[in-house]
């Protein structure tokens, strides 16, 4: 496998210092494998890594059980901000972090934006 | 450790744990569990059997995780032997716990046992990889085959 690691890298890098209240970004493996991040200081890559892949899977069995359908996002809303999952193709998932000021719309289009890039990135 | 009972614990608890936990998560986020669990046992076992940054090829490892993994440590499974196939390393491994008590032709894979080694290779070559169980004991191999790629 030749994912481009610096490529997807960057895109997260520039999500992050590009968008106002996005505070992390990482994208991991369907099976919860780090693949790229830029995740606050003090978060563990590998932690995460595997808790978004989890998550992601364990909302597309609620969306199968609970008759909800095809699930392609999941936001979790904490009092600090958003944690925000979202499938990235057959072969990844990511995450993006935002602070509870984030703009939730525009938050939306970064995310759509930035998934297609990465999706690009990993052909 | 428990005074009477001392450290092991029958494989039937193991399995109830794991059809347990698909049940309630669902096959594919139980699966990233037990291999993330067993990651984080592969590297923590790779530091203390002082084989990190080794590499594949020393001589030790296969022995050190037979000792450590095997009959006389916490019997996970039986690691036989490492082969390097071009950019892949191929783990053989038998009587894995995963598999053990699974009737022939059963679907059901690796899961902590490919965490735990993938955990101890990553740690070993200082590499990020992605591993797939190839060749199965319950469907006519005679190892349980697990392959890793590098990813990256």
């Amino acid at each position: 496998m030749s994912i481009n690691i610096a490529k997807l890298e960057s895109i997260l890098q520039n999500l992050v210092t590009g968008t106002s209240d996005v505070e992390g970004a990482a994208l991991v493996s369907p099976d919860g494998l780090p693949l790229a991040s830029a995740l606050p200081r003090g978060m563990d890559e590998e932690r995460v890594s595997a808790m978004s892949a989890a998550m992601l899977s364990l909302g597309e069995r609620i969306g199968n059980e609970l008759a909800r359908g095809g699930i392609d996002r999941l936001y979790v809303e904490g009092d600090k901000g958003y944690g925000i999952l979202t499938s990235c193709g057959e072969e990844a998932v990511l995450l993006v972090l935002a602070s509870k000021a984030a703009k939730q719309g525009l938050l939306m289009l970064e995310i759509k934006r930035v998934t297609s890039e990465l999706k690009t990135a990993l052909q | 450790m428990r005074p009477e009972l001392g450290e092991f614990s029958s494989i039937v608890c193991f399995k109830a744990l794991v059809t347990g936990a698909e049940e309630a998560l669902g096959e594919k986020a139980a699966m990233i569990t037990l291999i993330a669990a067993g990651r984080s046992r592969g590297k923590q076992l790779a530091e203390d059997l002082g084989i990190k940054g080794k590499g594949t090829s020393d001589e030790n490892i296969v022995p050190l995780l037979q000792k450590a993994l095997g009959k006389d440590g916490t019997r996970l499974c039986i690691v036989d032997k490492i082969e390097h196939e071009g950019a892949l390393i191929k783990v053989y491994c038998r009587e894995t716990i995963c598999s053990a008590g699974e009737p022939q032709g059963s679907p059901r894979k690796l899961t902590f046992t490919l965490g735990a080694i993938q955990g101890v290779l990553e740690q070993v070559t200082g590499l990020r990889l992605r591993g797939k169980q190839t060749e199965s004991v319950l469907r006519g191999g005679s190892h349980d085959v697990v392959e890793f790629e590098t990813i990256g």
